[in-house]
Parts: C-alpha cells; sequence; structure tokens
C-alpha cells in the first residue's frame, strides 16, 4: 500500500504530463475579433470622448473629480439656458406699454391701438369678444372720424358767437323740454 | 514567444497583429482556465473574455514580462467568476468511475497520457472541495509550476496566505488520493 502523499505525487505527475489542448484557436480568435469589433462599435464615443478631455490626468481621484466637475457644470449650464429661453419666450407673448404721455395724432393712436390690439391675443380686455382685425380697423377709423368732425364743429361754434348763442339757447330748450318730460 | 514589438502593433488597432496575439496567448490561458474550471466550454469562454479585456486595456502594457503576469491574472479572476456562477448552477457531480479511472491510468505506468474529457473529470473529483483561492493556487504551483512570489502577483495574495492556501489544497487531495486510489 503506498502512502498518501506518494499517491499524491504520482496523480500530480499524470496532471502535469497532460496538458490541456486547445485544439484550435480559429474559433476564439473569430468570437474575439467579432465581439471586439461590436464593442468598438457600441463604446467607441464615451470612453474616446474622456480619453480625449481628460487624458492628461494621470491621478485616478483627480481625473473622477474633474470628469464629475464637468458634467455638473454642463447641467447647470444646460438649466439655466432653458431658464433664460422660457423667459424669453414669455415676454416676447407679452405687449409692451410704454407708459409717456401721449404727443401722438390720431391716426397714430390708432396704429397704436391696433398694435396693442394685436399683440394681445386679438381679444379685448374682458376676454369675451373677438372681433377682426379688419372690423377693428374700421371702428377706430369711424371713431378717429368722429373725433376730428366734432373737434371742426367746435372751433366753427366758438368763431362765431351768434352761432354759439343760438346752439346754447337751442339745449337749454331741449333741456327744459326734458325736464318737462 | 510573444515579444513587446507585437503588442505595440496591436496597440495601434491592427486585427492581423491581434489574431496573432490571440493565438499564442490562447493556448498558456486556456490551460490554466481548463485547469481551474475543469471545464473545456467554460475554459474557452474565459480565454474570449480575457482576450476581449486585453484588448480594451493592451495601452497600459509596458512591457512583455508584465503582460504575462497580467494575463494569468485576468484569468484567474474570470475563473473566479465562473466558479461563482457555477455554484449556483452545479453542473458536474464526480463519481466512483473517476476513481477508477485514475487508477487504471496510474497503472499504465510513465506512458499514460490524459486526454482533455479525463483531465476534466479527474481535476473536478480531486479540487471539488477545495476554495477559489485554493484551487488557483494549486493550479498555479503545482500544475504550471510558477513560484509563490509570481503566484502572489497574479492572485493578489499575500505570500504567507499563498503557502498556506497551498498546504491546505495539497492536504486535501492528498487525503482523497489515499482514500480512493
Amino acid at each position: 500500500m503506498k502512502p498518501e502523499s506518494e499517491k499524491f505525487f504520482e496523480v500530480l505527475k499524470l496532471l502535469r504530463k497532460s496538458k490541456p489542448l486547445l485544439a484550435s484557436t480559429e474559433d476564439i480568435e473569430s468570437g474575439v475579433i467579432k465581439r471586439i469589433t461590436k464593442t468598438n462599435y457600441n463604446g467607441l464615443s464615451s470612453s474616446q470622448i474622456i480619453d480625449f478631455l481628460f487624458g492628461w490626468v494621470y491621478i485616478g481621484w483627480v481625473r473622477r473629480t474633474l470628469i464629475t466637475a464637468s458634467i455638473v457644470l454642463v447641467m447647470v449650464f444646460i438649466y439655466q439656458q432653458s431658464i433664460i429661453l422660457k423667459r424669453i419666450d414669455v415676454l416676447s407673448r407679452q405687449p409692451v406699454v410704454i407708459s409717456k404721455e401721449s404727443t401722438l395724432s390720431p391716426a397714430d393712436e390708432i396704429e397704436k391701438l391696433l398694435i396693442v390690439y394685436k399683440n394681445s391675443g386679438r381679444i379685448f380686455p374682458s376676454k369675451t369678444i373677438t372681433i377682426s382685425e379688419r372690423e377693428m380697423k374700421e371702428l377706430l377709423e369711424s371713431v378717429n372720424e368722429l373725433q376730428i368732425k366734432y373737434r371742426d364743429l367746435k372751433k366753427l361754434i366758438e368763431e362765431d358767437p351768434e352761432l354759439k348763442k343760438m346752439i346754447e339757447k337751442k339745449l337749454m330748450e331741449n333741456n327744459r323740454t326734458k325736464i318737462n318730460l | 514567444m510573444i515579444d513587446l514589438q507585437l503588442i505595440e502593433e496591436c496597440k495601434g488597432g491592427n486585427f492581423n497583429n491581434f489574431r496573432k496575439l490571440v493565438e499564442l496567448t490562447s493556448p498558456f490561458a486556456f490551460s490554466v482556465a481548463f485547469r481551474m474550471l475543469g471545464n473545456e466550454d467554460q475554459a474557452k469562454d474565459v480565454v474570449q473574455d480575457t482576450m476581449v479585456t486585453i484588448w480594451q486595456k493592451l495601452k497600459k502594457i509596458k512591457t512583455a514580462e508584465v503582460y504575462k503576469t497580467w494575463i494569468y491574472r485576468i484569468v484567474v479572476n474570470k475563473c473566479y467568476d465562473q466558479m461563482r456562477k457555477r455554484k449556483r448552477n452545479p453542473e458536474f457531480i464526480a463519481d466512483e468511475h473517476t476513481w477508477e479511472l485514475i487508477a487504471n491510468k496510474l497503472s499504465e505506468g510513465p506512458s499514460a497520457a490524459l486526454e482533455n474529457g479525463e483531465t476534466a473529470k479527474i481535476i473536478t473529483i480531486l479540487t471539488e472541495r477545495l476554495s477559489s483561492k485554493q484551487k488557483a493556487v494549486f493550479v498555479l504551483s503545482d500544475l504550471e509550476g510558477m513560484s509563490n512570489d509570481e503566484i502572489s502577483e497574479i492572485t493578489g495574495i499575500s505570500k504567507s496566505a499563498v503557502k498556506a492556501n497551498l498546504y491546505h489544497a495539497r492536504k486535501n487531495i492528498s487525503e482523497k488520493a489515499g482514500k480512493f486510489l
């Protein structure tokens, strides 16, 4: 009967002598090349960009910190830009009214009113009536025309005292009739 | 023989040179993987995974000597992963026929040689009770003929731990050999 150690060394000798044989490396080669080309295609961008940007940093933790800091900065930048764009969008939708004393002619007033009307989304302040741009323009023009006629009439009356008296008298009579009625 | 020139050429991304590197590296990577796992298909998978990892990290290699140690380290780590997976799904259960096979082969004398399938069975039955580390140390030391310093570098465990693991592995296998042969 052989001792344990002798049996162990015999088995060991047998195993050492029988080195495992790889029948063909072609399967492994083709499998590896296939996986490499796939990996290259998928993971090209992220690793190469990081190497390109931070390849000059050799200390691991410094590189990681830099990558993290740059990601945070980019995210903050994107967030700020989105907020700014949102604000610009909101402001561009609002009508701008500069409060100053009006020195414009009645025709300019109409244009101004029309601009305000256009920017306000073609809706009146009450937000109950919606009219077309053409109708609005006609309305404002007629108001303007009426104002001009009223001004001319007033001027004529003031220039002629007799006419003024007559009109005043007529108006008083009218008032009396109204009271009588 | 793997020289630094071939490694340098592969760093440039040349697939033909890398095929040559795979052809030269695969046999000894397969030998270690096969002896650790006792399974040809799994050993081939480990070799393939190893070569893909090598391709991805080839730029870090500065000398040909470092390359060999580095490959062994990758193979051993990938074998650990495989063993961990296998613990959940054990495939091969050794039986008394394997001991008969060993006894027959030993009786054949110095001319006896094992085929891959036989080697797989014998290694599996001898090392089934060993831990992953003990298995790695036993294969690298007693079957691949490496020194304790090299094993320590490859496995990342201290020299004293290498010695301790090797002692326990040898003791376990000797006991088995004494009991069943």
